[in-house]
């Protein structure tokens, strides 16, 4: 029972991570960035290559993919989104491209077979029973850590305050003094980051392999949705009901239902409650 | 969108006198590849049918040639259903599918219906793995599943009269008003409902036809490759192929999804001889990402503008 | 004999806001009534309850002694009445004649299938709401906003309606196509069409209507001729700003 509860606290904390950066860009950039799995991907492979191929030490490793990851969101807004002006179809099949195409040039570096990331702070820790590992306590620390750190951007800071109003109305900012493209380039740049940092934790939580941005791109698309776009707090705890639901149903049930559950829950609540369960479509 | 012109038909007919010359001109390895372009292009054309037309975007497609594919392997495999009586049951099955994926489209659209139908799909790849396994063979699959006919010649003249049939077939409904209504239901649905038609009849009509064609293309699909796997139906690869060939081929027409299909049936060849593995798809996507941005109404928009430069047309 | 239009005790609620506030009128056959009032006052709310695009929190909505208060959208429209909207809203990748086509086709599926395009018919309306020869095959990207409003009119003409909505259709065009839209309305007042009109351009609407509801903040103020609501003091105070 405390096994489950702590298994379910550990995996929350990490798919609250995952989803972060996706519900910005949603909410922010009202577009749906289906690339978004491939942050976590590339944030992977880039602290792999960094600090376990030339021995960088970890955390400049960390920095480095959260460089990159923040890199490849700005680039993605300048030449992917920008230049489609809010076609959101236009927007979702592109991004589409992009993660096969970032894919495949993952499996172009580094092959098709999966690898084995080292935990990023190694050890195991005995919690009432149940058996910790430091690395997925860090990922749940620094995730909360994260979140809480954007929680108070989002609220109490200028530039926060300037993405809440892009997010209630592109026109209505611009004619408050708020550039939106500035805030969009910044929301683009801080959800790569996010995802990257969500990557390494993520690789290290499974392993490294070409096709991994799928499962984090559809956890962050289930707390997304059953969340409500643009609720850090709904965000935060539908992660919850969903890292919860999966250790219960990997402990209890069906280690292969894992993901079904997942599944049914975005479908359901889709269908009766469409703007999630906390869910307004500002940030908030 | 216009009305039906002698050159319409003169083109139909270019095209399937190619298509029956062909295992004349190419060699049986060619043969091969062009089968698989035949299929792409069928699921490509009901892809288009429903989200090119309505602006409905199915992530699930897999999900629905999945059902028609798994259903006619199941009957005659695991029960020794005859083929003609399989088939028509996994249309049939796929149909409903098809009936499923439209309930979510009354209430919620764009980025909305797309994640949904993207979750339809890992759904069932994951249903597919542990729910019978004795039936679906689970995560590994099925094969040694029966096949219509031998060889690359009989498989193609099949695959290709197949294209043909449901290609012309559409065509021909596309060509009619309500050809008009569903793509008038992608530039403003509301509008669609203010002019005083039933969007929600018009959807359901354009889910059950993309359905249908999806069921036809994926029982005979499963029926040349004998075999089947979950990872390689319910894959985003694949729904990639799948869209990027209606989109760069040019969504909303017919021909369109059959180009592209060709297009990047036969790219993916080409690269085969350099880059062996699924690295390809590096190259592939680029020039698909590329020609999108470039194009969004795809190459046909692009063969249209060449044509008119070259004749000097406006 | 029923009236074409019958609106009686409407409310409309969007949360704590009162929209439309227990408002009853009636349009006579072949009747032209002017629908006005301050910006926000009520007018394309009432417009949406007509044509079932909001539901009215209560009261009721006859067409020709009908009560449609839950009828679908297209099944309203299929009994006779239609809109304009404020925001004209074509499809965009369509022709002139393809947007009226779309009007024009039958609601049943099979029909669509089996019957070819009236294309006499729709030329016909393109030319009645003073398209030209040229316009026809112009997309609405192409088109003025004058155009655009000649063919939201052109599209609710061609579902066949009796009972016409038309939402501000003066906003935004130049004197010339408010003429030319104001001489149709007039010809149509003539062939015996019924008339619901929101407009702020008082002076064009003048002689387009036969009488006057005036709202403000949902409520009716003030109802009959032209000149009797314009007398009104609340209409003034709320309306025209003048005491
Ligand atoms: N969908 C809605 N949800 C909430 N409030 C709404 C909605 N639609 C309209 N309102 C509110 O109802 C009131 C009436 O709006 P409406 O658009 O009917 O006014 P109007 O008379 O047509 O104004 P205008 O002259 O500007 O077109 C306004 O206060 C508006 O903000
Ligand atoms: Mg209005």
């Amino acid at each position: 029972m405390m096994q489950i509860v702590i298994q379910g606290l550990l995996l929350s904390g990490l798919y609250a991570l995952i989803a972060m950066g996706f519900t910005l860009i949603f909410s922010v950039g009202r577009v749906l960035n289906l690339a978004y799995g491939a942050y976590l991907l590339i944030g992977g492979y880039v602290y792999f290559t960094v600090s376990q191929t030339f021995g960088v030490p970890k955390p400049i490793g960390l920095l480095i993919a959260a460089t990159v990851g923040c890199a490849v969101g700005l680039l993605k807004y300048r030449f992917l989104v920008k230049p489609l002006k809010g076609d959101h179809v236009a927007v979702e099949i592109s991004t589409l491209i992009l993660a096969v195409v970032l894919q495949a040039g993952v499996v172009f570096l580094y092959g098709d077979s999966s690898k084995i990331l080292l935990p990023i702070v190694p050890g195991v820790i005995q919690v009432a029973g149940a058996s910790v590992t430091y690395n997925l306590l860090a990922a749940t620390i620094a995730s909360w850590a994260i979140l809480i750190g954007l929680y108070i951007i989002v609220r109490k800071t200028h530039i926060g305050r300037a993405m809440q109003a892009v997010s209630m109305d592109n026109k209505g900012a611009a004619i408050s003094g708020v550039d939106p493209d500035k805030i969009n380039m910044f929301t683009w740049g801080l959800s790569g980051t996010l995802g990257a940092i969500a990557g390494v934790f993520f690789a290290s939580y499974t392993q490294l392999h070409p096709a991994m941005w799928v499962a984090p791109l559809i956890i962050a698309v289930a707390v997304v949705i059953v969340g409500g776009i643009g609720s850090i707090i709904g965000t935060l705890i539908v992660a919850h009901i969903i890292g919860f639901m999966e250790i219960i149903s990997v402990a209890l049930i069906a280690p292969e239902l894992r993901g079904v559950f997942t599944m049914i829950l975005i479908i359901a609540v889709l269908l009766i409650r469409p703007q999630g369960l906390f869910g307004r479509e500002e940030l908030q | 969108m216009t009305g039906i012109r002698w050159y319409h038909l003169a083109l139909w007919i270019a095209f399937v006198a190619i298509m029956f010359v062909m295992p004349q001109l190419v060699s049986k390895g060619t043969l091969r590849i062009i089968i698989m372009a035949n299929f792409l292009a069928i699921f490509a054309i009901s892809w288009d049918v429903l989200s090119g037309r309505t602006g409905y975007i199915s992530f699930g497609h897999p999900f629905l040639i999945g059902i028609g594919a798994y259903t006619s392997a199941i009957l005659t495999k695991r029960f020794d259903v005859p083929l003609e009586v399989a088939m028509p049951i996994a249309v049939l099955m796929t149909m409903i599918g098809g009936i499923i994926v439209f309930l979510p489209a009354l209430r919620i659209k764009g980025s909305y219906f797309a994640l949904v139908t993207l979750a339809f799909m890992e759904l069932i790849y994951q249903l597919v793995q542990v729910i019978r396994p004795d039936l679906t063979g689970g995560t590994r699959g099925m094969s040694g599943i029966k096949t219509i006919t031998r060889g690359a010649v009989s498989n193609y003249y099949l695959s290709a009269s197949l294209l043909i049939a449901i290609a012309f077939s559409m065509w021909l409904l596309m060509k009619t008003q309500l050809g008009i209504a569903l793509s008038a239901i992608g530039m403003n649905e509301e509008s669609v409902r203010g002019s005083g038609l039933s969007t929600t009849k018009l959807k359901l009509f354009a889910f059950l036809t993309s359905a249908f064609v999806a069921g036809i293309g994926g029982a005979f699909y499963v029926h040349y490759l004998g075999s089947i796997a979950p990872r390689a139906l319910f894959d985003i690869n694949f729904l990639f192929t799948i869209i990027v060939a209606a989109l760069i081929g040019g969504a909303s027409t017919i021909i369109g999804p059959i180009i592209g299909a060709f297009f990047l049936t036969f790219l993916l060849e080409f690269l085969r001889p350099y880059l062996p593995g699924a690295e390809r798809y590096f190259i592939y996507g680029m020039v698909a990402l590329l020609l999108y941005m470039y194009q969004p109404k795809g190459l046909i928009a692009l063969m249209h503008t060449g044509w008119n430069k070259l004749t000097g047309a406006r | 004999m029923s009236h074409p239009l019958e609106i009686t005790n409407l409310v409309k609620r969007f949360g704590g806001l009162v929209a439309t506030n227990d408002l009853s009128f009636h349009v006579e056959q072949g009747q032209s009534v002017g629908l006005i009032g301050p910006n926000g006052a009520g007018k394309t709310t009432v417009f949406a309850q007509i044509m079932g695009e909001h539901r009215q929190t209560s009261g009721t909505i006859k067409l020709y002694g009908k009560d449609i208060g839950n009828k679908t959208t297209p099944e309203r429209i299929r009994l006779g009445v239609s809109r304009t909207y404020q925001v004209p809203r074509p499809f965009s990748d369509m022709t002139v004649l393809e947007n009226i086509r779309v009007g024009q086709m039958s609601s049943s599926i099979w029909k669509m299938i089996t019957t070819r395009p009236n294309h006499e018919r729709e030329e016909e309306i393109a030319h009645s709401v003073g398209f030209a020869e040229a316009d026809l095959h112009k997309t609405p990207g192409e088109l003025s906003m004058g155009d655009l409003r000649k063919l939201e009119m052109a599209r609710t003409i061609a579902t066949g309606t009796s009972v016409m909505l038309l939402d501000e259709v003066f906003a935004g065009l130049t004197v010339a196509e408010i003429a030319q839209i104001a001489t149709l309305i007039q010809k149509m007042r003539s062939d015996g069409m019924t008339f619901l009109i929101v407009s702020h351009d008082l002076k064009a609407l003048e002689p387009l209507v036969d009488s006057l509801v005036a709202i403000n903040y949902g409520s009716k103020i003030a109802e009959g001729s032209f000149a009797e609501v314009m007398g009104n003091a609340s209409v003034r105070e709320s309306y025209l700003g003048v005491v």
